[in-house]
Protein backbone atom coordinates (compact mmCIF):
# COMPACT_ATOMS: atom_id res chain seq x y z
CA UNK A 1 0.00 0.00 0.00
CA UNK A 2 1.47 3.15 -0.54
CA UNK A 3 2.19 5.69 2.13
CA UNK A 4 -0.01 8.91 2.15
CA UNK A 5 1.82 12.06 3.54
CA UNK A 6 0.24 15.42 5.12
CA UNK A 7 1.06 16.89 2.42
CA UNK A 8 -1.54 15.39 -0.16
CA UNK A 9 -4.40 15.54 2.36
CA UNK A 10 -6.66 18.51 2.01
CA UNK A 11 -9.22 19.50 4.78
CA UNK A 12 -12.72 18.06 3.29
CA UNK A 13 -11.05 15.17 2.65
CA UNK A 14 -13.48 11.57 3.28
CA UNK A 15 -12.68 8.02 4.02
CA UNK A 16 -15.00 5.07 4.53
CA UNK A 17 -15.47 1.34 4.66
CA UNK A 18 -18.36 -0.39 4.17
CA UNK A 19 -18.65 -3.56 6.39
CA UNK A 20 -20.96 -6.01 7.23
CA UNK A 21 -22.30 -7.15 10.32
CA UNK A 22 -23.02 -10.66 10.21
CA UNK A 23 -23.83 -11.97 13.62
CA UNK A 24 -20.97 -14.77 12.93
CA UNK A 25 -18.66 -11.60 13.48
CA UNK A 26 -20.30 -10.56 16.33
CA UNK A 27 -19.20 -13.60 17.97
CA UNK A 28 -15.89 -13.15 16.67
CA UNK A 29 -15.96 -10.28 18.35
CA UNK A 30 -17.10 -11.61 21.49
CA UNK A 31 -14.45 -14.04 21.58
CA UNK A 32 -12.07 -11.42 20.59
CA UNK A 33 -12.66 -8.77 23.60
CA UNK A 34 -13.97 -11.69 26.08
CA UNK A 35 -17.65 -9.95 25.83
CA UNK A 36 -20.33 -12.21 26.25
CA UNK A 37 -23.07 -10.20 26.77
CA UNK A 38 -26.36 -12.21 24.87
CA UNK A 39 -27.15 -9.46 23.67
CA UNK A 40 -25.18 -9.72 21.03
CA UNK A 41 -26.05 -12.88 19.93
CA UNK A 42 -29.14 -14.15 21.54
CA UNK A 43 -32.33 -12.78 20.34
CA UNK A 44 -34.88 -13.74 22.81
CA UNK A 45 -32.16 -12.63 25.61
CA UNK A 46 -32.33 -8.89 23.63
CA UNK A 47 -36.05 -8.93 23.25
CA UNK A 48 -36.71 -9.49 26.67
CA UNK A 49 -34.04 -6.69 27.48
CA UNK A 50 -36.27 -4.04 25.37
CA UNK A 51 -33.97 -4.45 22.20
CA UNK A 52 -35.35 -4.56 18.47
CA UNK A 53 -32.99 -7.90 18.44
CA UNK A 54 -29.74 -8.69 18.15
CA UNK A 55 -27.43 -5.32 18.20
CA UNK A 56 -23.72 -4.63 17.43
CA UNK A 57 -21.21 -4.42 20.02
CA UNK A 58 -20.52 -0.65 20.39
CA UNK A 59 -17.05 -1.31 20.68
CA UNK A 60 -16.30 -3.25 17.86
CA UNK A 61 -18.14 0.00 15.93
CA UNK A 62 -15.40 2.11 17.71
CA UNK A 63 -12.72 0.11 17.11
CA UNK A 64 -13.73 -0.32 13.36
CA UNK A 65 -13.23 3.50 13.40
CA UNK A 66 -9.47 2.98 14.76
CA UNK A 67 -9.22 0.36 11.38
CA UNK A 68 -10.04 2.92 9.11
CA UNK A 69 -7.88 5.39 10.83
CA UNK A 70 -4.89 2.90 10.83
CA UNK A 71 -5.28 1.89 7.09
CA UNK A 72 -5.23 5.66 6.16
CA UNK A 73 -2.26 6.42 8.14
CA UNK A 74 -0.13 3.55 7.11
CA UNK A 75 3.05 2.06 8.11
CA UNK A 76 4.66 5.41 8.61
CA UNK A 77 2.07 7.54 10.54
CA UNK A 78 0.40 6.87 13.75
CA UNK A 79 -3.15 7.60 15.80
CA UNK A 80 -2.89 10.00 18.58
CA UNK A 81 -6.35 9.56 19.37
CA UNK A 82 -10.03 8.75 18.80
CA UNK A 83 -13.51 8.48 20.45
CA UNK A 84 -16.63 7.72 19.85
CA UNK A 85 -19.70 7.90 21.63
CA UNK A 86 -22.75 5.20 20.87
CA UNK A 87 -25.99 7.18 20.38
CA UNK A 88 -27.85 4.55 18.85
CA UNK A 89 -27.75 1.22 18.07
CA UNK A 90 -27.12 -0.85 15.14
CA UNK A 91 -28.89 -4.04 14.76
CA UNK A 92 -26.97 -7.05 13.39
CA UNK A 93 -26.90 -8.36 9.78
CA UNK A 94 -27.40 -4.71 8.57
CA UNK A 95 -24.42 -3.26 6.42
CA UNK A 96 -22.64 -0.40 8.23
CA UNK A 97 -20.55 2.91 6.62
CA UNK A 98 -17.73 3.82 9.14
CA UNK A 99 -16.77 6.91 7.72
CA UNK A 100 -14.10 10.07 8.61
CA UNK A 101 -13.50 13.84 7.37
CA UNK A 102 -10.18 15.67 7.68
CA UNK A 103 -12.25 19.21 9.38
CA UNK A 104 -8.33 20.44 10.26
CA UNK A 105 -4.56 20.29 8.66
CA UNK A 106 -1.86 21.98 10.93
CA UNK A 107 1.89 21.44 12.26
CA UNK A 108 2.30 21.26 16.31
CA UNK A 109 5.43 20.92 17.74
CA UNK A 110 7.07 19.65 14.66
CA UNK A 111 4.28 17.57 14.15
CA UNK A 112 2.25 17.13 10.99
CA UNK A 113 -1.45 16.59 12.17
CA UNK A 114 -5.28 16.15 10.89
CA UNK A 115 -7.98 16.02 12.90
CA UNK A 116 -11.01 14.34 11.40
CA UNK A 117 -14.77 13.96 12.42
CA UNK A 118 -15.33 10.14 12.74
CA UNK A 119 -18.82 7.86 12.72
CA UNK A 120 -20.75 5.00 11.59
CA UNK A 121 -23.49 5.47 9.22
CA UNK A 122 -26.76 3.20 8.77
CA UNK A 123 -27.69 1.62 5.39
CA UNK A 124 -29.99 4.23 4.74
CA UNK A 125 -26.66 6.13 4.21
CA UNK A 126 -28.03 9.51 6.74
CA UNK A 127 -28.62 7.91 10.15
CA UNK A 128 -25.14 8.42 12.33
CA UNK A 129 -25.02 6.00 15.46
CA UNK A 130 -21.46 6.63 16.70
CA UNK A 131 -20.28 9.96 16.07
CA UNK A 132 -16.58 11.06 17.26
CA UNK A 133 -13.23 12.88 16.72
CA UNK A 134 -10.01 11.57 15.71
CA UNK A 135 -6.19 12.79 16.08
CA UNK A 136 -3.66 11.44 13.48
CA UNK A 137 -0.07 12.28 12.59
CA UNK A 138 1.32 11.16 9.05
CA UNK A 139 4.77 11.76 7.68
CA UNK A 140 6.14 14.78 5.36
CA UNK A 141 6.40 14.34 1.77
CA UNK B 1 -36.29 -0.47 38.03
CA UNK B 2 -34.02 2.50 39.70
CA UNK B 3 -35.66 5.84 40.55
CA UNK B 4 -33.22 7.23 42.60
CA UNK B 5 -33.36 10.83 43.18
CA UNK B 6 -29.52 11.11 43.55
CA UNK B 7 -26.63 9.14 43.35
CA UNK B 8 -26.27 7.03 46.52
CA UNK B 9 -23.47 7.21 49.37
CA UNK B 10 -21.81 4.17 47.56
CA UNK B 11 -22.01 6.13 44.04
CA UNK B 12 -20.30 9.11 45.55
CA UNK B 13 -17.38 7.19 47.40
CA UNK B 14 -16.46 5.31 44.14
CA UNK B 15 -16.16 8.43 42.17
CA UNK B 16 -12.33 8.82 41.80
CA UNK B 17 -11.48 5.95 43.36
CA UNK B 18 -8.71 3.92 41.54
CA UNK B 19 -9.51 -0.23 41.00
CA UNK B 20 -7.10 -3.15 41.90
CA UNK B 21 -4.60 -3.31 38.68
CA UNK B 22 -5.83 -5.86 36.14
CA UNK B 23 -3.53 -7.47 34.36
CA UNK B 24 -3.99 -7.99 31.01
CA UNK B 25 -2.08 -10.75 28.46
CA UNK B 26 -1.45 -9.80 24.86
CA UNK B 27 -1.27 -12.99 22.93
CA UNK B 28 -0.75 -13.82 19.43
CA UNK B 29 -3.99 -15.46 18.98
CA UNK B 30 -5.96 -12.69 20.79
CA UNK B 31 -4.41 -10.44 18.84
CA UNK B 32 -5.45 -12.56 15.69
CA UNK B 33 -9.02 -12.78 16.30
CA UNK B 34 -9.08 -9.02 17.31
CA UNK B 35 -7.85 -8.20 14.13
CA UNK B 36 -10.04 -10.77 12.05
CA UNK B 37 -13.05 -9.66 14.01
CA UNK B 38 -12.77 -5.76 12.82
CA UNK B 39 -11.48 -7.08 9.19
CA UNK B 40 -8.00 -6.68 8.57
CA UNK B 41 -5.62 -7.30 6.20
CA UNK B 42 -2.66 -5.90 6.68
CA UNK B 43 0.11 -9.15 7.70
CA UNK B 44 1.69 -6.99 10.39
CA UNK B 45 -1.28 -8.32 12.68
CA UNK B 46 -0.97 -12.09 11.73
CA UNK B 47 2.20 -12.87 10.88
CA UNK B 48 5.21 -12.51 13.26
CA UNK B 49 8.00 -12.36 10.64
CA UNK B 50 6.10 -9.46 8.76
CA UNK B 51 5.57 -7.75 11.85
CA UNK B 52 9.51 -7.85 12.68
CA UNK B 53 10.63 -7.18 8.72
CA UNK B 54 8.70 -3.66 9.63
CA UNK B 55 10.62 -2.86 12.40
CA UNK B 56 8.21 -4.39 15.40
CA UNK B 57 9.22 -6.61 18.45
CA UNK B 58 6.71 -9.67 17.59
CA UNK B 59 3.68 -9.89 16.27
CA UNK B 60 1.70 -6.32 16.39
CA UNK B 61 -1.85 -5.48 18.04
CA UNK B 62 -3.89 -3.64 16.19
CA UNK B 63 -4.94 -0.09 17.64
CA UNK B 64 -7.58 -0.35 20.73
CA UNK B 65 -6.28 -4.39 21.57
CA UNK B 66 -4.72 -4.30 25.20
CA UNK B 67 -5.00 -7.87 25.30
CA UNK B 68 -7.17 -9.85 27.72
CA UNK B 69 -7.91 -9.63 31.25
CA UNK B 70 -7.00 -12.72 33.52
CA UNK B 71 -10.28 -14.14 33.80
CA UNK B 72 -10.68 -15.21 37.85
CA UNK B 73 -14.04 -17.06 38.70
CA UNK B 74 -15.97 -14.79 40.91
CA UNK B 75 -13.87 -11.81 40.98
CA UNK B 76 -15.03 -8.17 40.81
CA UNK B 77 -13.47 -5.36 40.21
CA UNK B 78 -13.66 -2.47 42.82
CA UNK B 79 -14.16 -0.37 39.87
CA UNK B 80 -16.84 -2.64 38.64
CA UNK B 81 -20.12 -0.58 38.69
CA UNK B 82 -21.72 -3.47 39.65
CA UNK B 83 -19.75 -3.07 42.63
CA UNK B 84 -20.96 -0.07 43.88
CA UNK B 85 -24.16 0.00 42.08
CA UNK B 86 -25.62 -3.25 41.89
CA UNK B 87 -29.53 -1.65 41.60
CA UNK B 88 -28.48 -1.19 37.95
CA UNK B 89 -28.08 -4.15 36.61
CA UNK B 90 -27.28 -4.11 32.74
CA UNK B 91 -25.81 -2.05 30.74
CA UNK B 92 -24.83 -0.08 27.13
CA UNK B 93 -21.78 1.07 26.32
CA UNK B 94 -21.36 4.32 26.09
CA UNK B 95 -18.40 5.80 24.37
CA UNK B 96 -14.58 4.87 23.94
CA UNK B 97 -11.88 6.75 23.57
CA UNK B 98 -7.98 5.40 22.72
CA UNK B 99 -5.08 7.43 22.85
CA UNK B 100 -2.17 4.92 21.59
CA UNK B 101 1.31 6.05 23.46
CA UNK B 102 3.90 2.80 22.33
CA UNK B 103 3.37 -0.25 20.55
CA UNK B 104 1.77 -3.06 21.49
CA UNK B 105 2.80 -7.02 20.66
CA UNK B 106 2.50 -10.11 21.44
CA UNK B 107 3.99 -11.70 24.47
CA UNK B 108 3.36 -8.45 26.69
CA UNK B 109 2.09 -8.16 29.73
CA UNK B 110 0.18 -5.03 30.71
CA UNK B 111 -1.38 -3.63 33.86
CA UNK B 112 -4.57 -1.79 33.78
CA UNK B 113 -5.36 0.76 36.25
CA UNK B 114 -8.81 1.67 35.78
CA UNK B 115 -10.39 4.97 37.86
CA UNK B 116 -13.63 6.44 38.26
CA UNK B 117 -13.84 10.05 37.16
CA UNK B 118 -17.21 10.88 36.80
CA UNK B 119 -21.00 8.96 38.13
CA UNK B 120 -24.57 10.58 36.76
CA UNK B 121 -27.79 10.23 36.52
CA UNK B 122 -30.47 10.60 33.57
CA UNK B 123 -33.45 9.84 32.21
CA UNK B 124 -33.53 7.52 29.18
CA UNK B 125 -36.36 5.47 26.90
CA UNK B 126 -34.97 2.34 28.71
CA UNK B 127 -35.53 3.91 32.22
CA UNK B 128 -33.44 6.12 34.38
CA UNK B 129 -29.58 5.83 33.73
CA UNK B 130 -26.71 5.34 35.54
CA UNK B 131 -23.75 6.96 33.25
CA UNK B 132 -20.19 6.03 34.52
CA UNK B 133 -17.15 7.01 32.87
CA UNK B 134 -14.05 5.38 33.56
CA UNK B 135 -10.48 6.19 32.48
CA UNK B 136 -7.87 3.38 32.38
CA UNK B 137 -3.87 3.27 31.82
CA UNK B 138 -2.02 1.02 30.20
CA UNK B 139 1.32 -0.29 31.66
CA UNK B 140 4.06 -2.38 30.85
CA UNK B 141 3.63 -4.74 33.79
CA UNK B 142 6.94 -3.84 36.43
CA UNK B 143 7.66 -0.72 34.61
CA UNK B 144 6.24 3.13 34.56
CA UNK B 145 5.45 3.06 30.52
CA UNK B 146 2.49 4.13 30.15
CA UNK B 147 1.74 2.55 26.20
CA UNK B 148 -2.21 3.72 26.11
CA UNK B 149 -5.01 5.80 27.95
CA UNK B 150 -8.81 5.03 27.71
CA UNK B 151 -12.00 6.16 28.29
CA UNK B 152 -15.02 4.64 28.41
CA UNK B 153 -18.43 5.56 28.99
CA UNK B 154 -21.12 2.70 30.47
CA UNK B 155 -24.51 3.31 30.55
CA UNK B 156 -26.45 1.40 33.73
CA UNK B 157 -30.16 0.83 33.86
Amino acid sequence: MTQMTWDEVAEGQEIALVEEMTTQRLVIWAAAVADYYQIHYDEAYANENSLPGVIVHGALKGMLVGRLLDEFVGDGGRIVRWGVAYRGMDRARLPITVWGKVTRKYEENGRALLDLDVGVKQEDGTTETTPGTATVELPRK
Amino acid sequence: MPELEDLTPEMKAAIGREGSPVIHEVTAPGIRTFARALGYTNAVYYDAAAARAKGHRDLLAPPGFFGMPIYTPNARSDSDAAAFAPEFNRTLNGGNEVEPLAEVCAGDVLEARTTVTDISLRASRLGQMMVVVQETAFRRQGTDEVVARTRKTSLRY
